[in-house]
């Protein structure tokens, strides 16, 4: 168990590092510079050139990249091209938000997803070819597409919801919970579909298991070889496929954000490629991993808690 | 973009590569446009890509042409899908913008593919310590958040869409190596790879020959789903407007653009997204309708709750009933529903503290009987005859609920494979207080201590210990000890024993054979054991029913049976056994049974052995009763009085014996299995 904490810990903090490393090299991949950006249009080559100066963009990589990480584990990500603000200071506002969304949809795919995925393993028939039918339509549709649609329809035909735009927490929780609904409800459609998808083949395994006869052939109530031994059976790779999704649905919310106007980490990341704005761009990935790298350490220390195999190794 | 890699049905069918059943003549399909999904999939994707890339040939008008008088149109004989919110023709700018996209997700789908495939196969070649470093840095791949990062590519150089989708390709390589290297595993086990990589062929001709082939399923599954999640990412980009530049058209952009037009033309966002979405689910469908190869029994899971089709009917035996048994069997039919018969015409009974061996070939109906006998058929099978009488209480035809009262508690089973048959998720503690709990109706504390008594009772010396293992850290062995305590938490009064050792060490199989005996002595347990091992059969068993191709041949005591076999199949399976006895001189060849047992559906009228017996002659294909032998038991043989009288038998037939096969011709008929032995 201690080994395997260690192991998910040491692949956290490599994959960080990864982050942190590839988007570097990305941003010096580039044909334009810091300082054109920041001078923007006037800038002469002169005044660029004495700009990258100024930002140590000549210094070689290895300095910058080892300049950066010291910064990045101090908390400090540098500062906008653009506007100048501290990048580390305007993240931290914008996390809360894309990552309850991200949390929220992944939670709803999972509950949705299992529901359904389960009743279509243990109903079969009519009603399992429905389902999973419905799932491979459902993940096959554009987020964006869907969240107009849901806009058309429960904002504007049926007005129950706000159609755009954020309300903080600290402002009124219940406008905020409301601003937040569509969008997760969009981003619930596909995930729970792909979710579905996993605990129907994971379930349908597990009923098929030689352990599952034995427990029936001692009698076994129904409900219980379904819903306790098949069902824990088929747990492992829905979880798993869980922390997959909560990766995807975070970097999803980037087009979620911007079709409900939320401001979070994929907006200003949109903004950021939008500009050229480099170590705001390298900010949001680097800031986007820690949170996914986090989210999916928790969900490993779940699967140790419902797989003993893991747990014991 | 929700839809990233790994989607779970990518992931159910790795057995999928396998080379296929050769499809039947007179179809030239290929399989997967068999289905409707895979038509449509199929017919709708050449449609988007031939269309897109002729449409600068036949589109109606130009992507750029307004029509100012006729804005936000609905369909109409000029513009067949509408028009923009600049006049423009729908239908040619959704055309028009296929091309990129389309072509986009292919480059994504080729990087993937030509560096996920490539690493899977190097480090499936090169073992464990190449496939540790690639698979470490696929997992950070993986965990990586693919879309944010290609914001920050875009940032550094600006929409160049390929390029862009080719990073893409780089990063979702990691999932579709993952998938890859699974498949190429199981690959390499399999034998003919390892022949050829022993006659001395390349590495890469083995791979390129031998491992790629066989791979094809799975690869076009994987690829046709990340051809759906490339087009989501290309329109996603386009739609944040990361995409061509106006007047160009693009999916993405098109949608985002009706979204400010939702309030008040809201057809505006149905054109696009539908031809968008259509050829999204086009790829997935065809990816299913791909995998479903291999799969399609699994269709069919439903577990059939509904009673045997067949209520008990009145039994053709001919023999009386036997009042003192404890289960009697009387005529059991089996059947594949609207199929064949697998099983036909078993009867036989069981006296309270006896042991009843099922013997025969693999085939012949054993384990279904020993299954029907508690209503554990597998799906698609039932009893569709006669009668299971359990302490005179009929088990034919009662409902689900009716036998889970008896499972467990009056009849247990232990399966063949010990490893598989204790749940992997629970501690053995808990797999057996928790019936122990039902079925004695006791406390927690007081139900593990029953299940440490009853891992005493099968011979566990360090039961705490055991009682703390989960099923992965037991040996075989112990596995099948552990599995006869459970079968013992109920009290039964019948163990159902199918194979009970086959899966077991020799040494360990007779420790679990004299557990059982002593069990049966100390207990008054009835035993049924199913076996194809004569040397199990006789070193336990009180009664033996020797099973042919769904059907009894000979029954009657183990000692009756094995000393003085009546039937020529008893006869040929004692010949062919290895066990011997004391005192005897080692057979140098044992002798074997030509052919292999028919399968249902194509026995013959009259004995079922008749195309593998030395005897056989015209009557034998007809009709025939079975005779009464020793003493309560039968014999199903129309020769064989004849054959006592004449004192001929299989070891001394001309054509046999211990040393039969050196002078048996080649014929032929299939290789000739091995009947009985280990």
């Amino acid at each position: 168990m201690l080994a395997y904490v260690a192991r998910r810990l040491a692949m956290a903090v490599g994959t960080v590092l990864a982050a942190v490393l590839i988007s570097f090299l990305l941003v010096h991949a580039t044909d334009t510079s810091p300082g054109a950006v920041r001078l923007g249009p006037g800038g002469t080559p002169e005044r660029i050139a004495a700009e990258n100066e100024a930002l140590g963009w000549n210094d070689p990589l290895h300095v910058q990249f080892f300049d950066y990480l010291g910064g990045f584990l101090q908390g400090d990500l540098g500062t906008s091209l653009v506007n100048g603000g501290s990048i580390a200071g305007d993240l931290a506002d914008r996390v809360p938000v894309t990552a309850f969304i991200a949390l929220f949809a992944t939670i709803l795919s999972g509950i949705v997803g299992v529901a359904l995925g389960v009743t279509a393993a243990v109903r079969g028939g009519r009603v399992g070819q429905l389902i999973t039918t419905g799932a491979g339509v459902a993940l096959s549709l554009p987020v964006f597409w869907v969240g107009i649609i849901l806009v058309y329809l429960l904002a504007i035909q049926a007005g129950l919801l706000p159609a755009t735009g954020y309300v903080a927490f600290a402002d009124d929780p219940a406008g905020w919970f409301r601003s937040l609904t569509l969008p997760v409800l969009a981003l619930t459609i596909g995930g729970g579909a792909i979710i579905a998808r996993t605990a129907n083949a994971g379930m349908r395994e597990a009923l098929a298991q030689e352990h599952i006869r034995t427990l029936r052939a001692m009698g076994t109530p129904e409900w219980r070889v379904r819903y306790v031994h098949a069902l824990r059976f088929a747990s492992v790779p829905v979880v798993a496929v869980l922390g997959i999704q909560f990766i995807a649905l975070f970097g999803g919310s980037v087009i979620i954000e911007n079709l409900f106007a939320l401001p979070g980490l994929g907006q200003a990341g949109q903004a950021a490629a939008a500009s050229s704005d480099f170590p705001a761009l390298v900010g949001v990935v680097v800031v986007a991993t820690v949170v996914v790298v986090v989210i999916n350490l928790l969900l490993d220390l779940v699967v140790a808690v419902l797989d003993p195999k893991v747990r014991t190794a | 973009m929700s839809a990233l890699p790994l989607d779970a049905a990518a992931n159910t069918d790795l057995d999928a590569g396998r080379p296929g059943r050769p499809g039947r003549p007179g179809r030239r399909l290929p399989y997967f446009l068999r289905r409707p999904g895979g038509v449509f999939g199929a017919t709708w994707l050449a449609f988007v890509v031939l269309a897109s890339l002729t449409a600068p040939w036949w589109v109606p008008y130009g992507v750029a042409e307004q029509d100012l008088s006729n804005r936000l149109a609905l369909p109409s004989a000029d513009h067949w899908l509408g028009t923009d919110p600049l006049g423009r023709d729908l239908l040619s700018r959704i055309f028009s913008a296929g091309a990129e996209p389309l072509l986009a997700a292919g480059i994504t789908v080729l990087v993937a593919f030509g560096i996920g495939l490539t690493m899977a196969l190097i480090a499936a070649e090169r073992g464990p310590r190449v496939e540790r470093v690639s698979s470490r840095l696929a997992e950070v791949l993986l965990a990586l958040p693919s879309t944010i990062l290609l914001l920050a590519v875009i940032g550094a150089i600006g929409v160049r869409i390929f390029i862009v989708m080719a990073v893409l390709g780089v990063m979702i390589s990691a999932g579709v190596y993952r998938v890859m290297l699974g498949v190429a595993k199981s690959v390499r086990q399999r034998l003919y790879v390892d022949a050829a990589r022993v006659n001395g062929l390349s590495s890469l001709r083995v791979n390129l020959v031998h491992v790629l082939p066989s791979m094809g399923t799975v690869v076009a599954v994987q690829a046709a789903q990340l051809y759906g999640i490339g087009l989501l990412i290309v329109a996603g980009l386009a739609f944040l407007g990361f995409g061509p530049a106006e007047p160009q058209p693009s999916w993405g952009f098109m949608i985002q653009d009706a979204s400010s037009y939702v309030f008040s033309n809201p057809w505006l966002l149905v054109p696009t997204g539908v031809v968008l979405a259509l050829t999204v689910v086009a790829a997935n469908e065809l990816a299913d309708a791909i995998a479903s190869r291999g799969s399609v029994a699994r269709t069919t899971v439903r577990r059939r709750r509904s009673p045997a089709r067949v209520g008990a009917t009145g039994s053709a035996d001919p023999r009386p009933a036997d009042p003192g048994a404890v289960l009697d069997v009387r005529d059991l039919h089996i059947s594949v529903d609207d199929g064949p018969a697998l099983v036909t015409g078993v009867s036989f009974a069981l006296q309270p503290g006896r042991v009843l061996g099922l013997v025969g070939e693999s085939g012949c109906g054993k384990t279904m009987t020993a299954r029907s006998l508690m209503g554990l058929l597998p799906d698609g099978v039932s009893v569709s005859g006669g009668s299971i009488r359990w302490q005179g209480r009929e088990l034919v035809g009662v409902s689900e609920k009716d036998l889970s009262a008896v499972r467990g508690r009056d009849i247990a089973m232990i399966s063949q494979e010990p490893m598989v048959a204790l749940d992997p998720m629970f501690s053995v503690a808990y797999q057996l207080t928790q019936p122990i709990r039902r079925f004695r109706g006791v406390g927690r504390g007081e139900a593990r201590q029953i299940a440490a008594q009853l891992l005493r009772q099968v011979g566990i010396v360090d039961g705490e210990r055991v009682l703390k293992s989960y099923p992965h850290q037991l040996s075989g062995g112990m596995a099948q000890r552990v599995c006869i305590a459970l079968a013992l938490t109920g009290e039964p009064r019948l163990l159902i024993a199918d194979e009970p050792t086959t899966a077991l060490d020799v040494t360990v199989q007779a420790e679990i054979l004299s557990l059982l005996r002593a069990l049966v002595r100390d207990t008054g347990l009835s035993v049924v054991i199913v076996s194809h091992d004569l040397g199990v059969v006789a070193d336990i068993c009180d009664d033996v029913a020797v099973m042919y191709a769904g059907t009894v041949v000979e029954d009657g005591t183990a000692a009756a049976v094995l000393d003085e076999p009546a039937h020529p199949y008893t006869q040929a399976l004692l010949a062919a056994n290895p066990h011997v006895a004391d005192g005897e001189p080692v057979p140098t060849r044992l002798a074997s049974i030509d052919g292999t047992v028919p399968p249902p559906g194509e026995w013959p009228t009259g004995c079922r052995f008749a195309s593998r017996c030395l005897f056989a002659q015209e009557q034998c294909t007809q009709r025939f009763p079975s005779v009464p032998a020793h003493g309560s038991g039968s014999v199903l043989c129309t020769r064989v009085e004849e054959l006592s009288r004449a004192d001929v038998t299989w070891m001394s037939a001309p054509t046999t014996g211990p040393a039969g096969h050196e002078t048996a011709p080649a014929t032929a008929q299939p290789a000739p299995t091995v009947g009985v032995s280990r």
